[in-house]
């Protein structure tokens, strides 16, 4: 098997909490790969940690390796902007900027510089197209994005997202502020931008994870506890404790 | 961590679903005993009596089947209590399968009342009946207790009744032989020779779900057996 991503060792404190414990993960080629597990398990702090989101945070520290294909994020040649290029990411709540809809799918591709108006406007197409957005908003690409519905707003970011062709796409609980229609319409593009994206989705909704990832890993107190298939985690996982957890019987 | 248990209607709901297949299992195992008493001795109360029961435990398995649905739908269980909600529709439907062979049981009681059977086979089928009221209490008892040595005995009570099955075949075969009037009632025998060999069959399955149930284990032994 391919793996897009490789965590060797990794740990991560903030000032003197120890947030991730150890974490080896390895994160499979154009797949999907669910994170689950309790509200401060570190699975978000995972995922900010695998495009240097936490860098931010002045008290961040971490040790172990995170690979790219197989090179080091955390070498200190390594161009953050680039990363992130590399590895995009969509939040829990739709974050549209302020701007038309065209500009926001634009958005990325001017920050590295692109400024021909034919190529913008055939990448804003296939983005949104590739988004699942197209059909709904191709009048109106001049109108403020802010005027979109929720479930419409997160496609948009993913459009956005996609536009400036990252190699994977971190989603932090991307359906949690939408409707059960709109979280349908999100799943259904997840499945299909996994030919050519590797995506990681953080999601609290166990039937989601079972119905959009193929792999899962259960985060608990900072630690992977069990990660696999995710039809052997949630029909026979191997730990009580990931049985605990998704079967509820945590208090 | 904290411990506890917050989906606490859903553990009732699981419990209720337990200990309807516990019912309809005992009523199972009744029906059974009451269909082979009544062929020894007969007794049209009793074969009343399995007809009845087999009706009710029909309306049971439909009962168990619609509540594990409700289940799968309202709650989205998921490892061991999703096996758990599988295998009850799959034991219901296996037991469901027995009480209709207590039922032809009895039916065959109504045959051979008038009858006096040969001893000989009739030493094999009254043998083959107490393990497979064994083996009817025996899965029941596994599924319940999730109990995989207990549903493991299955496997063996099943290789005796089996033997005794082909002896009861040989022995009443001979009987038709020996005495040609006796044939039109031998026949008789011979289906409830087939329909006891069937019932632990089904109480072999449901060890089998039992097993499957707690380890995701195929159970290859009964399948390689059963094609020989």
């Amino acid at each position: 098997m391919e793996y897009r991503i490789e965590v060797e060792n990794l740990n991560v404190y903030f000032d003197e909490l120890h947030i991730l414990k150890d974490i080896s993960l390895q994160i499979p080629k154009n797949a999907v790969t669910s994170l689950i597990g309790p509200s401060g398990c570190g699975k978000s702090t995972f995922i900010r940690t695998l495009n240097r989101m936490n860098d931010m945070i002045s008290t961040f520290k971490m040790d172990g390796t995170v690979l790219l294909d197989g090179e080091d994020i955390y070498n200190p040649k390594v161009d953050v902007v680039e990363l992130r290029k590399k590895v995009g990411m969509v939040f829990q709540k739709p974050n549209p900027f302020p701007k038309s809809i065209f500009d926001n799918v634009a958005y990325g591709l001017r920050v590295h510089g692109i400024s021909d108006k034919d190529y913008l406007a055939q990448k804003v197409e296939e983005s949104l197209k590739a988004a699942a957005l197209w059909d709904e908003v191709k009048n109106i690409l001049d109108k403020s994005a802010m005027g979109l519905s929720g479930g419409q707003q997160q496609r948009l970011c993913i459009a956005r997202t996609i536009a400036v062709e990252p190699e994977v796409i971190l989603m932090d609980e991307p359906c949690s502020a939408l409707d059960p229609i709109s979280t349908t319409k999100i799943e259904d593009l997840i499945h299909k931008l996994k030919n050519d994206f590797t995506i990681i989705i953080v999601t609290h909704n166990m039937q989601q994870a079972t119905r959009v990832s193929k792999y899962t890993a259960f985060f608990l107190h900072g630690e992977i506890v069990e990660s696999g298939l995710t039809e052997k985690i949630f029909i026979e996982p191997e730990d009580k404790r990931t049985e605990d957890y998704i079967t509820g019987r945590f208090g | 961590m904290q411990r506890g248990y917050p989906r606490i209607r859903f553990q009732k709901k699981l419990d209720r679903l337990k200990e309807e297949v516990d019912t309809m299992g005992q009523a199972t195992l009744n029906a059974y005993r009451d269909a082979f008493s009544t062929f020894i001795e007969y007794d049209p109360e009793l074969v009343k009596n399995v007809m009845e029961t087999n009706k009710k435990v029909h309306e049971m398995g439909y009962q168990i089947e619609h509540n594990a649905m409700s289940i799968i739908a309202a709650e989205q269980p998921v490892a061991g209590d999703l096996r758990f909600i599988e295998a009850s529709i799959k034991v219901s439907s296996h037991l469901k399968r027995i009480c209709g062979l207590a039922s032809n049981i009895a039916e065959v009681a109504r045959h051979v009342k008038d009858e006096e059977i040969p001893e000989k086979p009739m030493f094999d089928l009254q043998r083959m009946a107490d393990i497979v009221d064994g083996m009817v209490s025996k899965s029941l008892a596994a599924f319940l207790a999730k109990n995989m040595n207990v549903a493991r005995e299955l496997h063996r009570d099943d290789d005796k009744v089996d033997d005794l099955f082909d002896h009861a075949l040989k022995e009443i075969t001979k009987s038709m032989f020996q005495d040609k009037e006796s044939i039109s009632y031998s026949i008789y025998l011979l289906f409830l020779a087939r329909f006891l060999e069937r019932i632990a069959d089904r109480a072999e399955n449901i060890g089998d779900r039992t097993i499957f149930m707690i380890t995701c284990e195929k159970q290859q032994f009964t399948l390689e057996k059963k094609q020989e």
